[in-house]
Parts: structure tokens; C-alpha cells; sequence
């Protein structure tokens, strides 16, 4: 019986490790640290065997060479990322959007005469954040929702977390953190999973996005609110800077930015001003 | 018609710090105290002495495994500046607590609080305190219990409406009372003749910059809004602040503490377990 002290992923070298390690990296700015090593050879484990290869030379080989590199390219993303995510994740962050900082920008864009709204969930994954923000907007501003132009972007890099949020299906444990009366509100229940409703769904525009395509990057602005929770811990810091440098480009002034619970910009930026809502962090563009 | 800041200064009954805090805040900043003079002032308080011998051997002071046994003994480990903190929490909240009406507890969380994250900062950016820090956040809202024990109907009134306009308390105050917490809280200081740095901690902690002791306010001042972002607060203000556009920062900066080194999210973040410190600390005095 030797089936105990067999490696559940394929094994790579030091040197496939870094190769792939780059290669991942330069694509999609996504960093996966020395000590990640065993989790890396997890994941890809799937993707090897995709194509019954054994070793990670070829497929190395295929990403960087064949014609079908654009595709697997894709999978590989819905493979190394992580989409761990749920409704109203972090309480008081999303209290402070709902209590400050949406009442604040709304506040300016009213005096300014323009009831436009522009979110972003950026690194969207499933989608639940985006849906979470959506929910909030109807119950902040009830029937008046529809006075305003509103959008909530969700962007991610994994096709396959996209076309999960676009069915907007989720199961009671993505449910978690919803009030009750919300849920009775906001979903439909549908062979013991919950669906999000039309109106809410209607808020929502999801789409693909490479943080390191710096093109596409520059094209997203207007942000009132970005949402980049947990993203930027995959990310060095390299990329991180490139990364938070686009989002603050992207914000109108007055706007603002949330990043996760634990995470911090002292090292990445001093552009935003940080602000302490009760219970909650968030960064402010002047 | 008098003022109401005047009606409390002709007040006979005011609450009043036990003989011994008082004594042993004197002694904290007296030159050349010695071990056995502390001792010897904390004796004449049974019940404190006591209380004493708990708080060192709680988890929030215990170093290493073997009981501390006299006051002598808790001196040398703890220290002085540590033994007047713990003198003074002790015999300041035990005073206070035994009144009824005011919500103590949050009231305490939030001084015991402040105290705390005020220790926590002045080690991050190097300020040397002699525990200066941990007594200001402990007793910088003192005024809040004079003016709940001498005009609670209007204090109130004050609180609610610091809570309905989502202004600060000292606001609200002004308006419903014709003076604040700070105020009253120096006539108080006074009157019970605290060190001139507390006083000016209770007086100008939302105003540093008037204080005399301005790197010590300002740092209280610092304490104080972050121990309200972590949800310990009295007063019912729910306010939002950027730490970098205060004047207690700005303050901080001017006299060069390396402000902009600290990672405040990091700090923020590390705070997640305050309430449960601040709770530790409460029970192990309380017990």
C-alpha cells in the first residue's frame, strides 16, 4: 500500500517553480511567494491533467507558445484564484458605506445636479459583494432608486467566477450574514438555492478585467465607490502600487476606496486620506 | 443668571478622589520616591492594598510565574509609574462605580480604553510617559461625572442630542449647558488638586494645541478617537475622522514623533481585540 505517501498534485522543481511562478506573475500580477510552492503545485495539478501531461515543462510550453495559450490562459486564472467570498462580508465596512460614505457622495452629486451613481466591486469574484452593494442602494433609497442612474461594475480575472455571479444562484451559506427579512426581500428561493432578484440583478454589470491591463485599467473611471476587499493580498508590491495607483485614478474626488478588514496602504500609497468610520477603515480621495 | 459651570463650582458635595490616589498621584512625579514611601501610602488603604495584590498578579500586569505577594514585591516588578496607574485606576473607579444612574460600564470602557491605546501608541512612537499616558486616558473625562452627578437631567438631554445631530458630545453640551466636560472636568481637577499635566489632559484633550503639555494632550486626544473608532465609546457620537487632518496629530508631528511611520491600519487592526482588554482590565480591578 503505498497509496499513503503519494503527493495529492503533481511535483514540480525548484526551476518549474519559478518559471511558472514569473510567467503567472507577468501576466496577471499575481505573486505566488516561495513558501507558496505546495499550493501552486495543487491548483495546476488540475490543469495538467486537463491535458494528461505529467510534468510542468509542457505545460509551460502550452501557455507560452501554442495557439491555444489564450484560452488555458483563462483557465489557469479561474484556477490560481482564490473565491472566497459572502453577502454582507465585514458588517461594519459595509455600515460605513451604507452611513457615511454613500451619503456623502450622494450628498455632492446631488448638489452638483447629477444623480449618477458609478460602484465598482473590483475582484468581484462570485459576486456577492456586488449584489450586497446593489441591496443596499434599494434599501437606502427605497422608490427612489430609480431617480438615479446607477451602476455597480463588478470586475474579476476568473471567467468562471463571472458566469457564477451572473446566475446569481447561491446557496444558504453564501447567505450567512443576511438579515432575514433581507433574504425574503432580495432572493428567491429556487430548489433550495436563492437567486437574486431582477431589480437588484438589473444594478449589476459584470465584466472581465486583467488589474495589469493598464489600457483597460485606464478606461475605468468615474468610480464614486470602489470595493477592492482581499484582492491585493495576492498581489506584491509592486503590483499592488501599479494596481492602487489605477484605482485612485479612477475615483472622482470626494470618492472612496475600501480594502479588506486586515489589510493596509501604508506601504503602497499616501495619495488617499485615511478615514475612521466607526468599527471600520476606509481611504478617501481628496 | 449664573452659570451652570458656576453653580457646580458652589457645589459642597462634589464627588471626591480618595486620600490615597490623591497622595499617590503627588508622589508619582515627586522627585526621589522611594519604594517603601509608596508602600507605605498604599498601606493605609486595606481595601486598596488589597485590590492591589490582584491587579499585579492578573494577566493584564503578571510577569513570570511566581505570585506576587506584598506591595513591596508588586513595586519592584511593576515598577512605580505602573503602581501610581494601578493606584489610581483602582481607587478612581471604585470611587465611581458604587454611584448609581450613570452607565458606568461604558463610561469605564471607554476611559480604560483610551488609557490603554494611549500606552499602546506612546510605545509606537516613542514618547517616554512614566505612565503619565495610562492615568490621562483613564481620567480625561473625569467631567463627565460631575456634570452627570450635578445636572444629569441636562446632561442628558445633552447626550441625546449629540446622538440625534451625530455631533460631538462637548458640542452638544456646550449648547444644552453653556459649558462642557473639559471645563468642568478642570474646575473638578482642581479642586482635588491633580498634577497640572492632568489637569490639562481633562481640559484641552479636544483642543491640544491650548495645552501646556501639548505632546501628552495631544497624544490622549489621539487615544481618545481611536478608542471610539474601536466602538468604545460614551456619548453616543458615532464620528467619522481622518487621524492625519487633527490638530493632536498635527501637534504630535511638530514635535517631531515619527507619525507618519505608523502603519494606522495595521494599528487599527491589531486593535480588533481592545474590548476584551479593556474588559480583562475592568474585571481584574473590579474583583
Amino acid at each position: 500500500m503505498e497509496l499513503a505517501s503519494q503527493p495529492s498534485g503533481i511535483l514540480m522543481t525548484g526551476e518549474q517553480f519559478l518559471q511558472l511562478r514569473d510567467f503567472i506573475y507577468e501576466k496577471s500580477g499575481i505573486y505566488f511567494a516561495d513558501s507558496k510552492k505546495s499550493l501552486l503545485e495543487n491548483r495546476l495539478t488540475f490543469r495538467l491533467k486537463a491535458y494528461n501531461f505529467t510534468d510542468y515543462e509542457k505545460y509551460y510550453y502550452l501557455l507560452k507558445y501554442d495557439p491555444q495559450a489564450a484560452k488555458e490562459l483563462r483557465s489557469l486564472y479561474d484556477t490560481i484564484t482564490t473565491n472566497e467570498t459572502s453577502f454582507f462580508r465585514s458588517p461594519p465596512q459595509i455600515e460605513a458605506f451604507a452611513e457615511k460614505a454613500l451619503p456623502d457622495v450622494m450628498t455632492r452629486r446631488q448638489k452638483a445636479g447629477e444623480k449618477t451613481l458609478r460602484l465598482w466591486s473590483a475582484g468581484c469574484s462570485t459576486g456577492e459583494e456586488a449584489y450586497t452593494l446593489g441591496i443596499v442602494l434599494k434599501e437606502l433609497l427605497q422608490d427612489t432608486l430609480r431617480e438615479w442612474d446607477i451602476k455597480i461594475y463588478a470586475s474579476d480575472i476568473s471567467e468562471k467566477a463571472l458566469r457564477s455571479a451572473k446566475l446569481a444562484t447561491y446557496n444558504e451559506y453564501a447567505l450567512r450574514g443576511v438579515p432575514v427579512e433581507v433574504r425574503q426581500k432580495y432572493f428567491k428561493a429556487e430548489n433550495s438555492q436563492f437567486v437574486v432578484t431582477d431589480e437588484i440583478r438589473a444594478l449589476v454589470e459584470l465584466q472581465f478585467l486583467n488589474f495589469m491591463d493598464s489600457q483597460r485599467m485606464q478606461l475605468m473611471k468615474g468610480f464614486d465607490i470602489i470595493f477592492c476587499r482581499n484582492v491585493l493580498i495576492y498581489f506584491d508590491d509592486a503590483a499592488r502600487k501599479k494596481i492602487v495607483s489605477h484605482l485612485y485614478d479612477n475615483i472622482n474626488p470626494g470618492g472612496y476606496l475600501f480594502i479588506g478588514h486586515s489589510e493596509s496602504l501604508h506601504n503602497i500609497t499616501r495619495a488617499f486620506k485615511l478615514v475612521h468610520f466607526p468599527g471600520a477603515l476606509g481611504y478617501k480621495k481628496e | 443668571m449664573t452659570s451652570i459651570l458656576e453653580k457646580i463650582k458652589k457645589i459642597d458635595d462634589l464627588p471626591t478622589l480618595p486620600a490615597v490616589a490623591m497622595e499617590a498621584l503627588s508622589l508619582a512625579h515627586a522627585p526621589n520616591v522611594s519604594i517603601s514611601k509608596l508602600s507605605e501610602v498604599i498601606h493605609k488603604d486595606p481595601p486598596l492594598a488589597t485590590k492591589m495584590l490582584k491587579m499585579a498578579n492578573s494577566s493584564f500586569y503578571k510577569r513570570g510565574d511566581k505570585p506576587v505577594e506584598t506591595i513591596q514585591r508588586a513595586i519592584t516588578i511593576l515598577g512605580l509609574s505602573e503602581i501610581i496607574n494601578i493606584t489610581s485606576s483602582v481607587s478612581v473607579i471604585s470611587t465611581f462605580t458604587s454611584k448609581k444612574g450613570f452607565i458606568w460600564e461604558s463610561f469605564w470602557d471607554h476611559c480604560v480604553a483610551t488609557a490603554i491605546v494611549a500606552r499602546t501608541m506612546a510605545r509606537k512612537i516613542r514618547m517616554e510617559t512614566q505612565g503619565r499616558e495610562f492615568v490621562g486616558g483613564l481620567l480625561h473625562d473625569i467631567g463627565k461625572i460631575v456634570l452627570d452627578y450635578t445636572v444629569r437631567d441636562d446632561f442628558n438631554k445633552a447626550l441625546d442630542l449629540s446622538i440625534t445631530r451625530d455631533c460631538p458630545l462637548y458640542e452638544a453640551e456646550q449648547e444644552v449647558l453653556g459649558t462642557t466636560h473639559m471645563e468642568v472636568g478642570a474646575f473638578l481637577a482642581e479642586r482635588w488638586n491633580l498634577p497640572d499635566y492632568l489637569r490639562d489632559i481633562i481640559r484641552w484633550h479636544h483642543a491640544p494645541e491650548m495645552s501646556q503639555f501639548k505632546p501628552m494632550t495631544a497624544l490622549i486626544s489621539i487615544a481618545d478617537l481611536l478608542a471610539k473608532a474601536k466602538q468604545l465609546s460614551y456619548g453616543g457620537d458615532k464620528l467619522s475622522f481622518v487621524l492625519a487632518d487633527q490638530t493632536g496629530w498635527q501637534t504630535l508631528i511638530e514635535h517631531r514623533y515619527p507619525m507618519d511611520e505608523l502603519d494606522l491600519e495595521r494599528i487599527t487592526f491589531e486593535m480588533d481585540s481592545l474590548a476584551d482588554t479593556v474588559r480583562e482590565y475592568i474585571k481584574s480591578m473590579s474583583e
